[in-house]
């Protein structure tokens, strides 16, 4: 569901989510535990694919220390977050962002299988 | 104290500074190449706009012919270009840009490099040996040492993009140079459709995300081998393709026909990229040309510049291209 994806304007870090405001003016809340739990990499998405085990990484995540990561771009399709506890591998693809944005399961569903094509 | 405001040096009251010893002086001499190399490092970089590397996981997958693909693809656009042969063991860059048996010329303790074809500059260890057959048997710090070398100590001038080809893996060659180059837009990863070398590209893709530099895509190469002919028009056509598969097509009005077999499967470069979430730039067709062109130091994109192949890699050039931030940036504010 990402065809409509319009550049991202603005990415501003507060204490304890981002807003994200968009070229045709349209603002979203993400909160860190919520782009932390979506974390794309290859040791947390599997984590997501069974219920259990991804309710234990947004446990995992919100035991951590709230704080403001330092972001880059990637490229100019995605963004990468560090932070200074817990995974920051992660490539935010802008599409992922958009649907986290939206309230929508970035993954579309699709469990993650390493190594699967 | 005199009234004077120029101050006066008075070397006989002081104490004489102790003679560093010969261990201190080469010491004190080599730490003040290598600031110099760093700086000179930064200042080539301001001189290059875009740096790319290409690396696959595994050897044979075609990097070096990727690599000048792209070099010469991109001089193609008229853009200036260098090729960086970081493959100290097996520099092979030369030979495809036709410029085997070249020597690079040194002026004033800068290297210069040779220019191939449509004015793509080259740089590589193949330029220093004297012979092709000596292997280069080098340890770590040694090769660390020429390749900074490589980077600090050449002119290349002002260029568009540098493309650096690197050895096959994820060893000290990327990394050196990773920590070396300032401002390195992003790794392309060559692989082909077969499942060891993408399960070697993913490692590529991991490694990318330790050194902090962007993948900026994935090249699949060797994709599809497309044979043509000619048979009576509109005649059904059935050729047998590996894994006993059988693909028919059916000749035009003129009799021609033209089918694609996947030798090494197919799509797989673009699956590791969907499943990694970075771009897939393009395959590339599977070309004896690139062999043979290799081979005579005629790169295929050279000598048929209209091409399937030259296509293909205009194409892989044009996603590139999309995926590297300009100058002006993405005007995206992070705040």
């Amino acid at each position: 569901m990402t065809d409509e994806l319009p550049n991202m304007k603005r990415f501003e870090r507060r204490e304890l989510d981002v807003v994200v405001t968009y070229e045709d003016g349209s603002e979203f809340q993400i909160t860190y535990d919520d782009l932390r739990h979506a974390c794309p990499c290859a040791k947390c998405s599997p984590l997501r694919n069974v219920d259990e085990a991804s309710k234990n990484l947004r446990r995992q995540v919100e035991a951590l220390p709230k704080e403001k990561p330092k972001v880059r771009t990637v490229g100019n399709y995605a963004l990468g977050f560090e932070w200074t506890q817990g995974c920051s591998s992660g490539i935010y693809r802008f599409e992922r962002i958009w649907d986290l944005a939206n309230r929508r399961d970035p993954d579309n569903g699709k469990p993650y299988v390493h190594g699967a094509w | 104290m005199s009234d004077s405001p120029v101050s006066t040096h008075d070397p006989k009251g002081d104490v004489a500074p102790a003679e560093a010893s010969p261990q201190e002086q080469k010491k004190m001499e080599q730490a003040y190449a290598q600031m110099k190399r760093k700086m000179s490092m930064e200042e080539i970089s301001k001189k290059i706009k875009h740096k790319v590397m290409v690396l696959s996981g595994k050897g044979g997958v075609g990097k070096s012919t990727v690599s000048t693909g792209l070099a010469l693809s991109l001089a193609q656009q008229g853009l200036s270009v260098g090729i960086l042969d970081i493959d100290i063991t097996g520099p092979n860059v030369p030979k495809m840009m036709g410029l085997d048996g070249r020597r690079l010329h040194v002026e004033s303790g800068r290297i210069h490099p040779a220019q191939g074809h449509l004015g793509v500059k080259v740089i590589s260890m193949a330029f220093l040996l004297d012979n092709e057959d000596t292997p280069v048997v080098w340890r770590g710090p040694i090769k660390l040492g020429a390749i900074q070398q490589f980077i600090g100590d050449v002119e290349w001038g002002n260029l568009d993009y540098l493309i650096i080809d690197f050895p096959p893996g994820t060893s000290d060659e990327p990394l050196t140079v990773a920590q070396s180059l300032p401002d390195i837009d992003g790794m392309v990863i060559v692989t082909t459709p077969q499942e060891v070398a993408l399960l070697d590209s993913r490692k590529s893709i991991t490694f990318s995300e330790s050194l902090k530099v962007p993948v900026l895509g994935v090249v699949e190469n060797m994709s599809g081998y497309t044979i043509s002919g000619k048979a009576k028009p509109g005649s059904e056509i059935e050729i047998a393709a590996p894994a006993g598969k059988t693909l028919k097509t059916t000749a035009d009005d003129s009799g021609a026909f033209s089918v694609t077999l996947d030798i090494f499967k197919e799509g797989g470069g673009k699956l590791t990229a969907e499943e990694f979430g970075v771009p897939f730039l393009g395959a590339l067709p599977f070309d004896p040309g690139f062999v043979r062109g290799g081979d005579d130091g005629v790169h295929r994109i050279v000598s048929e510049p209209e091409g399937p192949s030259a296509i293909a890699f205009a194409a892989v050039v044009s996603a590139l291209q999309e995926q590297i931030v300009e100058d002006s940036g993405s005007g995206l504010e992070i705040i």
